[in-house]
């Protein structure tokens, strides 16, 4: 296994390491590049997060942002670009969604105090309930170990194979699968109501 | 028909987020439907991935590009534009604008000592200082108070008393000020006349001991930037990656022909550079003389010596022939203390 770690690095981190070199010496080109690469991505984790194109497009600017005013934050050594620059646009997408969500909160807050109606409140409909668990799960999967979270977002987001995740990771195929295993049960743990404990079935 | 359990269960989370092999693909449903556990795994699995592609049916926007133009002008501006100067002085351009890079990752964390009794903040006043000969040579203002130096005062002697009143001022100020003093200098150099025309940066001038034309003061001033720039990112955890290669050619060309100023009279040694293109070699040493060895050196390694940053016994290097004199090339380029 370590040899196979050691040889996949070698094919992979100089594409990144080199356009990292560039992006640190101010090279505006490295960017555009890292934008064309990387852009679809980015938007398309940061859509997935908060179902707002307007929204993505501003998370796409600040990761675009970051990485140009702060390319030291990227280190070659402890992963791709592609996951790094997914995984900080779906940190940022969740920030996003949770600052909007206290905002909605904060506005109904107001409303019910002009209007003091007790009990009038209509039942959550399955849009704002799945908006919810939605904003639960991606809050979980951004406090998955990295190792977990990297998997998740080539073989989700990225839309690769767990061969082909593996192989980017530079970590064997079972690896890979076990990561991802790991992860989308706690995802789903998550979930699942501490007050109402479903019998996890086959688990 | 039984099918594969256990392969079966390790593949459900990679089939709920579509991440199968094509070969797998006919294996999860026939096993799922003869399997209770594993179709409720798959289903808890399956509702997961659902919920993290957000509720109703949100766009699927891969490879879709959007505005790039918007986004990446937004993005350009969160960093000061590279100056857009001469081909010599592109090196220290670049050099000044990985050293804005790194100071961003340095919040609280100035204390940290780097080489010599520097900490990172005195690093950075020595810059300030060791570009400041550059800048008055070519009538910019001093930006710390001046030295009260004796005019027949050794170059070397004015040089340490400077260097040394600029940190012990700097180390009295915000490690902010002292890079908001060291950047506006280095940007007053790079908007000189000298800067943006390499006619007007031909004639040799000596600074610090070095006569040189001003174009090669440029690249002397993007070395030393670069090699203090790697010497707090070796200090902080933050691997500096070398000049970009057309950069970095230009800065071993210039530390040969230093190199070739002290070893006139030394028994020859052809120099070249590993993995640099054929043309990047040349004969140190002797010109009467057939050449006696061969060394093969690291163009950023090269670099690193002549910048004190190896021991001469230190550096990798590939060597054949007189093994006398190719320790003389080492010893010479790093007793050079250039820096």
């Amino acid at each position: 296994m370590p040899v196979e770690q050691a040889a996949d690095k070698t094919v992979r981190v100089p594409a990144d390491a080199e356009l990292h070199r560039r992006l640190v010496y101010g090279d505006e080109s490295a960017l555009n590049e890292a934008y064309a690469a990387y852009g679809g991505l980015v938007r398309a984790v940061a859509v997935r997060v908060t179902s707002s194109p307007a929204a993505a497009e501003d998370v796409a600017q600040e990761v675009f942002a970051q990485l140009w005013s702060r390319p030291y934050a990227f280190d070659a050594r402890r992963g791709s670009l592609r996951t790094w620059l997914s995984m900080i646009a779906h940190r940022r997408a969740v920030d996003w969604v949770r600052s909007e969500a206290r905002h909605r909160k904060d506005a109904r807050a107001d409303d019910s105090a002009l209007h003091a109606i007790p009990d009038a409140a209509p039942r959550p409909d399955e849009a704002v309930v799945d908006r919810e668990r939605s904003l639960l799960l991606h809050s979980a999967l951004a406090e998955l170990p990295r190792t977990q979270r990297e998997v998740v977002h080539l073989a989700y987001f990225a839309g690769r194979t767990y061969r082909q995740a593996a192989v980017e990771l530079g970590i064997p195929e079972g690896t890979a699968k076990t990561r991802l295993r790991s992860a989308l049960r706690k995802l789903a743990e998550s979930l699942a109501d501490p007050s109402d404990p479903a019998p996890a079935r086959g688990a | 028909m039984a099918t594969d359990h256990d392969g079966v269960r390790e593949l459900l989370a990679a089939w709920a987020v579509g991440a199968l092999l094509p070969g797998d693909e006919k294996a999860v449903p026939l096993h799922l439907a003869e399997c209770e556990s594993c179709a409720a795994e798959a289903e808890r699995l399956r509702e997961t991935v659902r919920l993290l592609g957000g509720p109703a049916s949100g766009p699927r926007l891969n490879g879709a590009g959007g505005a790039a133009g918007g986004v990446l002008a937004a993005a350009l501006r969160a960093r000061p534009r590279v100056a857009r100067v001469a081909p010599h002085a592109a090196p220290y351009a670049a050099a000044v604008a990985g050293l804005q890079a790194l100071v961003r990752e340095m919040e609280g964390r100035w204390a940290t000592p780097v080489v010599h009794d520097w900490n990172a903040h005195a690093t950075v006043a020595h810059l300030l200082a060791a570009d400041e000969p550059l800048a008055l040579r070519l009538g910019l203002d001093a930006r710390v108070p001046a030295s009260p130096v004796p005019g027949d005062t050794p170059w070397e002697d004015a040089w340490n008393a400077r260097t040394a009143d600029v940190i012990a001022h700097e180390l009295t100020r915000a490690p902010e000020d002292t890079v908001a003093a060291w950047a506006a200098q280095a940007a007053e150099l790079l908007a000189t006349p000298e800067a943006l025309d390499s006619v007007r940066a031909a004639h040799a001038t000596t600074l610090m001991g070095l006569r040189l034309p001003v174009a090669d003061h440029f690249l002397v001033r993007a070395f030393e930037t670069w090699i203090h720039t790697d010497d707090l990112g070796r200090a902080l955890g933050l691997p500096v990656p070398p000049p970009p290669e057309e950069h970095l050619g230009l800065l071993v060309r210039l530390a040969v022909r230093v190199l070739q100023l002290a070893l006139s009279s030394a028994p020859p040694v052809l120099l070249a550079m590993a993995g640099a293109e054929p043309d990047a070699q040349w004969v140190l040493g002797s010109e009467d003389e057939p050449v006696q060895a061969e060394l093969v050196l690291d163009p950023v390694d090269f670099c690193l010596l002549l910048g004190g940053r190896y021991e001469p016994d230190a550096v990798p290097r590939g060597a054949t022939g007189d093994e006398g004199a190719v320790q003389r090339v080492l010893q010479t380029a790093a007793a050079m203390s250039w820096l």
